[in-house]
């Protein structure tokens, strides 16, 4: 017992340093006269912030951006997750496919990819239409409100089908059928006790849609910075990057109210899916849903969902690809191929910014993954085994970030490592990074925790075996899979990162996601798709590689 | 081995009220018996065999297995569950989907670091002892409920302990295999020299399965005695009631007999087994529905001796479940349950006489 406590305290410690530190460095430099976290209290950043001409702009187009991609998310999902689980359309494993691939795809190449198809001057998309139809001007404009959130939703889309398509599944349909017993249709019973009773589970992925909209940075800076439409992540980013009068102050004080509303949704978010968690009964007898037969509807939809994919995967890799291969943006043509040559390529191999950057992403991704996880599995022991007032602390504690927009908490985390020797070295960003995506390493290990009976620990005890042994060989093997799914989860998210990157990276700590922003605003879209190809290529090996090692290690358990 | 538990008191806080799941329980297990602590669920029954085995730590008392204090509080002793060399039987099994059947039932003795040769040999032996040889290389989740329960029982015996704890093996097993694994637990345990301490709420499967029975109430030992003693002469409402079925009035003693004593109640007046109760103390008569004889016919002279308990009353239910006919037979205000052969001609409606022997009359206090 006085083991488990000291356990959680120091787990207190290290993720309340993690998560609580950049908030209070965030405060404090907000009040704080000239660059530093610590100068002489002042109003003066607040009152600057808040009386810019600019920013009612701002916030009307982030609520906008927010609100309608994170509709277009649920909306996407609701319909997808509806499909898999309650009708016959054919090809279910692209569901799966769905769900896992935007691990593999980086935010900021799926916008680029968009740019390329959709961009005014020379989009491929705009350029084939202009040719087809003989238009005198581009059809579609990314470069619009409309754009950004298409592109957004779609990005969030494979979360909110995360948390919407189990509920769907775990439905006991013995609610629906009673429904019909009592006479209703079945648009009736969608309508009156399917979409209420799944209500919780629908407003939570919404609102973590709008949380993970709001912290954006790859779709607000690469498609709406070059139409001029700002949101505040960009106003942000604008504020401490761009321009003479770099002001940290400034940007914390606008911070702070993203922060603030990220927190309090995220903290409902938790509130709906506990709610949902009760809702939502599952019947312990095997239960087969009642398959809806779609009949006529099942081709078009079944079209409709491999369009979605093409969207979702094909189409960004082709078009990265693509460009990565042409000496500049064209229609595919002979002409085009003809002049195909891998000169991007070879750019990017013998630029040294790409090639270290390659290295620190690569080190960030496997190191980075490998000590978060770890740290996952002590807090989500303590979380699930545990389970005092004290743990409970920590849960809230570790949740904390979960709700992080990484451009505003890594200037919280500059103020604090400017004082530290590690400053603008790889360390801030692994730290950086732990800090921040802390509950995606522990989500999937503490719900590994739950699955295994406390008996199986215990009958090990009984067996003679002391913790360590009891640890190494029973509760190991046995979170294999929640181990595998935290470190591929937190490596792909590592191996991408980007927001709080573009913030706490310096010469010599560049990582993939900012020297691909960087070549985008260049506009050197062909090394850009080179270096993004490689990307892609590495985060789909490293899943394939981890899992495979993963179905490996436990060849026993189904 | 001889297991001896001294004024254990575990006590649980939620919402700030406090649980007592034992309240200064003592007891003590004699060695290679049968022990079974039975009680309704939230008795303190799992608690107990949890601190024994040392998954659970009391806040008071004294646990001393063999010679060995295992747990004290004023003395501050605490032996970690793993150096307290038991064996235990989960209710959920706790079998290691991870490993095979030869693997989990292996574990504690590759745990001691025994030669290899010799773990095999241990394990083979085992395994047959509960039929199950062959099965070694089976992964230990592709083999069905009953299967697992034995592998479960084999991994617990495998290392020869002194003492073996089941924490409600059997419930969740479907009712027939259940009867069949209680027998053969039954018989696999006599043919060993151990100590095992069983808990279940199930009555029947401790009156089956035990030499002894502690019947547990709320964090309290109600009674401990032979199944035989706690069927027919328990002490305890609670027990009485708790034990099979029983009908319960309020009576009030009359007069005390040589070996009877006499008891009148709502539903008349009755000699029963000898209690000492004094005269005019209020005390509950029990009476069980399987030892009531309905008869329709007028109750001949002989059938009305001092032994016999003859009441008049009307059947007002009768159901019928199979092996039996469960009925409902109407006293005055009262109602008294009653068994009655499959076969019966009797119907509702009938006026019958109900005879009961003075002993399965029994008095506990009120």
């Amino acid at each position: 017992m006085k083991r488990d406590s000291r356990l959680t305290i120091i787990l207190i410690i290290i993720v309340g340093f993690l998560t609580v530190c950049p908030v209070i460095m965030l405060v404090f430099g907000s009040f704080s006269e000239g660059l530093s976290a610590f100068g002489k209290f002042t109003l003066e950043k607040y009152i600057a912030a808040y009386t810019d001409p600019e920013l009612p702009k701002i916030i009307s187009n982030t609520v906008i951006f927010v609100l309608g991609a994170a509709l277009v998310a649920t909306i996407l999902a609701l319909f997808l997750a509806y499909l898999n689980n309650r009708t016959d359309i054919p090809g279910k494993f692209l569901f799966k496919v769905i769900s896992i691939t935007p691990m593999m795809i980086p935010h900021i190449l799926f916008s680029v990819s968009w740019v390329l198809l959709l961009n005014p001057s020379n989009g491929i998309l705009n350029l084939i239409l202009k040719q087809f139809f003989g238009l005198e001007n581009s059809p579609f404009n990314i470069y619009s409100l409309w754009g950004m959130i298409l592109v957004e939703g779609l990005l969030d889309m494979p979360i909110a089908y995360l948390i919407i398509a189990p509920a769907m599944a775990s439905f006991d349909v013995n609610l629906e059928e009673s429904s019909r017993v009592c006479g209703a249709g079945i648009g009736q019973t969608l309508a009156k006790i399917t979409l209420p009773v799944l209500r919780p589970a629908i407003l939570a992925a919404f609102i973590l849609c709008i949380v993970r909209c709001m912290a954006s940075f790859a779709v607000p800076s690469v498609i709406g910075m070059p139409g001029r439409i700002y949101v505040l992540a960009t106003h942000i980013y604008q504020t401490i990057s761009v321009g003479f009068a770099v002001d940290y102050g400034k940007a914390a004080a606008i911070g702070m109210s993203v922060l603030v509303i990220s927190i309090t949704l995220i903290f409902l978010y938790r509130y709906l899916t506990s709610e949902s968690e009760k809702y939502v009964t599952i019947s312990s007898r095997g239960y087969h849903p009642t398959i809806i037969k779609l009949k006529k509807a099942k081709i078009p939809l079944f079209f409709i969902l491999g369009l979605l994919l093409f969207i979702l995967i094909a189409l960004p890799v082709l078009v990265l690809i693509y460009t990565s291969l042409v000496p500049y943006s064209m229609v595919p043509s002979a002409k085009a191929f003809s002049m195909m040559s891998l000169r991007h390529w070879n750019a990017v191999i013998k630029d040294p910014i790409s090639i270290l950057s390659l290295k620190n992403s690569l080190f960030l991704g496997i190191f980075g993954a490998t000590v978060g996880v770890i740290l996952s599995l002590f807090v989500a022991y303590t979380i699930v085994r545990i389970r005092t007032k004290m743990s409970g602390i920590l849960e809230s504690l570790s949740f904390l970030s979960f709700s992080f927009p990484g451009i505003v908490i890594g200037i919280g985390f500059m103020w604090f490592f400017v004082r530290t020797p590690i400053y603008a070295t790889i360390w801030t960003l692994l730290i950086g990074y732990i800090a921040t995506y802390l509950p995606y390493g522990i989500r999937p290990l503490s719900s590994a925790f739950v699955q295994i009976h406390r008996h199986l620990e215990e009958s090990s005890k009984v067996c003679g075996a002391g913790p360590l042994t009891t640890m190494w060989r029973i509760i190991i093997p046995l979170l294999v899979p929640g181990i595998v799914s935290g470190w591929i989860l937190m490596a792909t998210m590592f191996l991408r990162e980007l927001s709080l990157s573009v913030v706490l990276s310096r010469p010599g700590s560049e990582v993939l996601a900012v020297q691909i922003l960087r070549f985008s605003g260049d506009g050197l879209w062909g090394r850009l798709s080179a270096l993004g190809i490689i990307m892609i290529v590495i985060s789909t090996t490293l899943v394939a590689l981890v899992s495979f090692i993963g179905a490996k290690l436990q060849p026993a358990i189904k | 081995m001889e297991i001896r538990i001294k004024e254990v008191s575990k006590y649980y806080y939620s919402e700030g009220k406090t649980i007592k799941a034992l309240d200064k329980v003592s007891l003590t297990i004699p060695s290679n018996q049968i022990f079974t602590l039975l009680g309704p669920s939230g008795c303190g029954k799992t608690t107990l065999l949890r601190c024994i085995v040392g998954l659970e730590t009391p806040d008071s008392g004294e646990i001393i297995i063999g010679d060995e204090i295992v747990w004290s509080g004023k003395n501050g002793i605490n032996i970690p569950t793993e150096k307290r060399g038991l064996a235990m039987v989960f209710q959920t099994y706790a079998i290691w989907p991870h490993m095979n059947v030869y693997n989990n039932v292996a574990y504690p003795l590759q745990i001691q670091k025994i030669p290899k040769e010799e773990i095999r040999k241990k394990v083979e032996k085992t395994l047959r002892f509960v039929k199950l040889e062959g099965f070694e290389k089976r992964p230990a989740t592709n083999i069905s409920g009953g299967q697992q329960q034995r592998v479960a029982l084999a991994r617990a015996l495998v290392a020869e302990p002194k003492v073996i704890l089941f924490d409600e093996p059997l419930s969740n097993l479907d009712a027939k295999l259940r009867e069949e694994t209680r027998k053969e637990l039954r018989s696999f345990l006599s043919k060993l020299q151990i100590t095992a301490v069983y808990v279940t709420h199930d009555q029947i499967e401790a009156l089956a399965l035990s030499d002894i029975i502690a019947v547990m109430h709320s964090g309290h030992i109600v009674e401990i005695g032979s199944p035989r003693e706690i069927y027919f002469n328990a002490n305890h409402q609670f027990v009485a009631d708790f034990i099979g079925r029983a009908n319960l009035f309020k009576a009030v003693v009359k007069a005390q007999e040589h070996d009877k004593t006499i008891v009148s109640s709502d539903i008349g007046t009755f000699v029963c087994q000898k209690r000492e109760f004094p005269v005019e103390s209020k005390v509950i008569l029990c009476i069980r529905p399987e030892f009531i004889y309905l008869k329709k016919d007028r109750i001949t002279e002989e059938e009305t001796t001092g032994e016999q308990n003859v009441i008049s009353g009307q059947i007002d239910n009768l159901i019928f479940i199979g092996e039996a006919y469960e009925g409902e037979v109407r006293i005055g205000k009262e109602h008294l349950m009653v068994k009655l052969d499959p076969e019966t001609s009797l119907k509702k409606g009938d006026t019958v006489n109900l005879v009961v022997s003075s002993n399965h009359c029994l008095l506990v206090s009120a």
